[in-house]
């Protein structure tokens, strides 16, 4: 067994040095994820405690709609981990580096195929275990179950995740026979988004909130009651529903079948995934090493770029558009993004004005008012997870700006531009629309587009300057840069920006709303007022744009590499 | 064209590179070698702006690189040892973005690019993403790169590594003949017959100090100082006599 185990050794001590060596980037990290990590998982636990208690209430079917949320809950479970399993496997099988090192050493296929299906099971299910645990708590509570209920749930749990691995594994051996594996992962990687944004935007038009509401529980008794849940006993997550249901009430019927159902056919599927690869993974791994070609449809761009004079300017942002578009990983979540939009702007018209017409008028105009804050929480995000990281992007390759005849000047404003056209687009986009369907007045429009306009200058320049203050040119994986110590001070700084220019203009605005209720014209005091505060909102924008720009610009002239 | 003067870099108080003082003339091929950790790429990294020198001058073509970088960047091409570029690009889009760095473009642009792909055979490749490459090709785009602007100055960062021999005698011939063309080259290499064969000078640089200057026979001179080594004919024997590397004898002894 040892043997087995050696190859997840330099896994197992690289998590073991992180762990060990303990910083205070890392460390705000762990405090700042744990944080949200907890919040989230009391939320799941709550929701789920306080809909079991409600189904123990409904007279008759209490246990059945129980019975059906849990089936539902391991069907949704085992879906999401074959899906991930897939993806999972295509990176430990095929595309990670390691594998050229193992494959080449006088290592047992069988060993590195032990190593890498436990590490592709762990990988996959740690979250999807970490959030179902607040669930099968929730159940355990809402039915007083014995302690032994919590003693079990892991037992079942852990041969129940190996059946999803097997089959995912399998699938992805067989699909890199067809498709070289970085199109694959591609390809299920746009896959996965497109089925979270599917889920996501039905979970919100659901509307959830409506559950808060007493009266709409009757509603989702009537869901689940109708809700055809393939129950079918030939499905692993029917016998894991089989298996705890009697575990909760402090019986055991059936959960010795059902429980020994879920180890064998774990280990037959570990069996046959294990054949399966010793037939078929080489040949795949072989096919991975594929090169991948590029098709040049690019002169459109490379036309309308060259609208930018500077040649240095125009090679750096024809270089980095060309880069995102080509990195899958970046570009596909754009597809969350516009599933957010429109989640966004759905919010607006989900907002119950009809409930108090009286107020309407104002309460609108406050929402917009508020909107904009909201806008630039939502620029906030996308900034940290697009423009932030785009210094850091330059990666290792970083070299060739800094040793060419390009000042830092003209790389940090490629930097910056790249990052502010689209996002003063969306942000217009989202102010512009979610007016439209609050039916503002042309004064609260037209401050919101000129206050959205101006705040994406700081939201940008405090993201490009911040990414520039702290670069991670040795990265491994693009999605971490904005988690780092500086993509936090980032959030931060921007929150609190977007926080003050509300605070300042929601004074004048206040006043001017006022004025036009009684029907007078703003005394000069008044207007002093409001001149001063947008006078404020301006530079209090300008400094959040031209301070971190500038004293970015400084720290990559200082470094060294 | 390339003169360092009393130039210094320390690491947290560790001298890196200790005072060093050296002209390079016009067209002149210059090799500067040392063993690891000698100060080689550190006074590189100096000379093409990547580190900042803690004390020293560096003067390329008459002008100060501290205080006029980005002019005298524009008459220097850099070759690094690690060819870190940009996977995404192809490698034609890599050679367009880096000619754009340095200001050109436009039809003899694109013909000089065509050229050098062809030069160092890499036309086939051209359309395809970077992160296809082998390291070789890659090292063969960085050092196309190096050459489109018709730099006055190369600077070479252990250019052989990676390299086939078919590869290796292309960027010999290359550097002989920009040298001719009164290109001056700047290079360091662990490679002593690389060194002997294209250095009409050479410089040992031992912990952080450059230690000897001149052409091999220069060196050879230099060495039989010592009077022990009267007929040592090869760059390897004055580099080992000079950094104190003798006691490789008594490794090939132990491995025996």
């Amino acid at each position: 067994m040892n043997d087995y185990l050696y190859l997840l050794q330099p896994r197992f001590k690289s998590t073991l040095n992180i762990l060990k060596r303990y910083n205070t980037d890392r460390l705000v990290k762990t405090v700042f994820f744990g944080l949200l990590g907890i919040l989230f998982w009391i939320g799941i636990y709550i929701i789920f405690h306080r809909v079991l208690l409600y189904f123990r209430g409904v007279q008759g079917i209490g246990d059945l709609l129980s019975e059906r949320l849990l089936s539902m809950v391991f069907l949704t479970f085992f879906s999401i981990l074959i899906f991930s399993n897939i993806t999972t496997s295509l990176s430990t099988f095929y595309i990670s580096e390691e594998l050229n090192l193992l494959l080449s050493a006088p290592v047992p296929q069988e060993r590195i195929f032990f190593s890498k299906f436990i590490e592709t099971m762990t990988d996959s299910s740690w979250m999807v275990l970490s959030f179902g645990l607040p669930v099968f708590i929730a159940y355990g509570t809402a039915y007083h179950s014995p302690f032994y209920y919590y003693l079990a749930i892991p037992f079942i749990l852990l041969p129940f995740l190996v059946i999803p691995s097997g089959i995912g594994i399998t699938i992805t051996v067989f699909l890199s026979k067809i498709l070289p594996a970085r199109m694959a992962r591609n390809f299920f990687f746009l896959l996965s988004i497109f089925a979270f944004i599917i889920l996501y935007l039905l979970f919100r038009f659901l509307r959830p909130e409506r559950f808060t509401d007493p009266e709409a529980f009757g509603s989702l008794v009537g869901y689940f009651t109708e809700l055809a849940i393939p129950a079918s006993p030939w499905i692993p997550s029917y016998w894991a529903t089989k298996a705890v249901l009697p575990l909760l009430k402090g019986g055991g019927e059936g959960l010795l079948f059902y429980f020994l159902m879920i180890l064998s056919t774990a280990l037959t599927s570990f069996i046959i995934v294990g054949w399966v690869s010793k037939k078929y993974y080489y040949d795949g791994w072989a096919r991975a090493q594929e090169k991948k070609s590029t098709s040049s449809g690019w002169k459109f761009m490379e036309s309308f770029l060259s609208i930018i004079r500077k040649p240095q300017a125009r090679s750096l942002i024809t270089k980095d558009i060309k880069t995102f578009v080509r990195d899958t990983a970046q570009w596909s979540q754009l597809f969350l993004l516009m599933a957010l939009v429109v989640v966004y702007l759905y919010n607006f018209k989900a907002i119950p004005f009809d409930r108090v017409p009286l107020a309407s008028f104002y309460l609108k105009n406050l929402i917009s008012f508020l909107n904009l804050g909201l806008a630039g929480l939502v620029l906030t995000a996308i900034t940290s997870r697009f423009i932030y990281p785009s210094v850091s992007l330059e990666g290792q390759a970083y070299w060739i700006v800094r040793s060419s005849p390009t000042s830092l000047r003209d790389f940090i404003w490629s930097k910056f531009w790249t990052g502010f056209i689209p996002l003063i687009l969306l942000a217009e986009f989202l102010i512009i629309v979610s007016n439209r369907i609050l039916n503002v007045t042309d004064f609260m429009m037209a401050l919101s587009t000129v206050t959205i306009f101006i705040m994406t200058f700081g939201i940008t320049g405090l993201g490009v300057g911040l990414g520039a203050i702290y670069p991670r040119f040795k990265f491994e994986n693009a999605a971490q840069i904005p988690m780092g110590f500086g993509g936090v001070l980032y959030m931060i700084l921007s929150m609190v920006f977007i926080s003050a220019t509300i605070v300042l203009e929601a004074w004048p605005v206040y006043i001017i709303f006022w004025v036009k209720f009684i029907g007078r014209a703003l005394r000069p005091s008044e207007i002093l007022i409001v001149v001063l505060s947008f006078f404020a909102v301006i530079l209090l924008n300008f400094l959040a744009f031209y301070l971190p720009m500038r004293i970015g610009l400084k720290k990559l002239e200082e470094r060294e590499i | 064209m390339i003169k360092l003067i009393d130039l210094k870099k320390t690491f947290n108080g560790f001298p890196a590179v200790n005072g060093i003082t050296l002209k390079v003339e016009k067209g002149e091929l210059f090799c500067l070698v040392g063993p690891n950790g000698a100060g080689k790429t550190t006074t590189i990294k100096m000379m093409t702006g990547l580190l900042k020198p803690t004390g020293g001058k560096i003067i390329i073509d008459g002008n100060d690189l501290q205080e006029e970088p980005l002019m005298v960047k524009g008459i220097i091409g850099y070759i690094p040892d690690r060819p870190f570029i940009y996977e995404k690009l192809t490698g034609k889009e890599f050679l367009k973005f880096f000619a754009g760095l340095f200001g050109e473009e436009g039809k003899t642009v694109d013909d000089k690019i065509e050229r050098l792909l062809n030069l160092f055979e890499l036309k086939e490749w051209s359309e395809e993403l970077i992160e296809g490459y082998s390291h070789g090709m890659k090292q063969r785009l960085v050092i196309s790169s190096a050459l489109l602007h018709s730099p006055k100055v190369i600077i070479v960062d252990e250019p052989m590594v990676g390299l086939d021999p078919k590869g290796i005698r292309l960027v010999k011939r290359i550097f002989k003949k920009l040298s001719s063309d009164d290109v001056t080259i700047f290079m360091t290499t662990h490679n002593l017959s690389v060194a002997e064969e294209l250095g009409n000078r050479i410089g040992i640089i031992n912990e952080g100090n450059l230690i000897a200057v001149g052409t091999m026979d220069d060196l050879r001179k230099m060495a039989k100082g010592g009077g022990a080594y009267h007929d040592m004919p090869l760059l390897e024997d004055i580099f080992l006599r000079l950094t104190g590397g003798e006691e490789l004898d008594e490794v090939i002894e132990v491995l025996r």
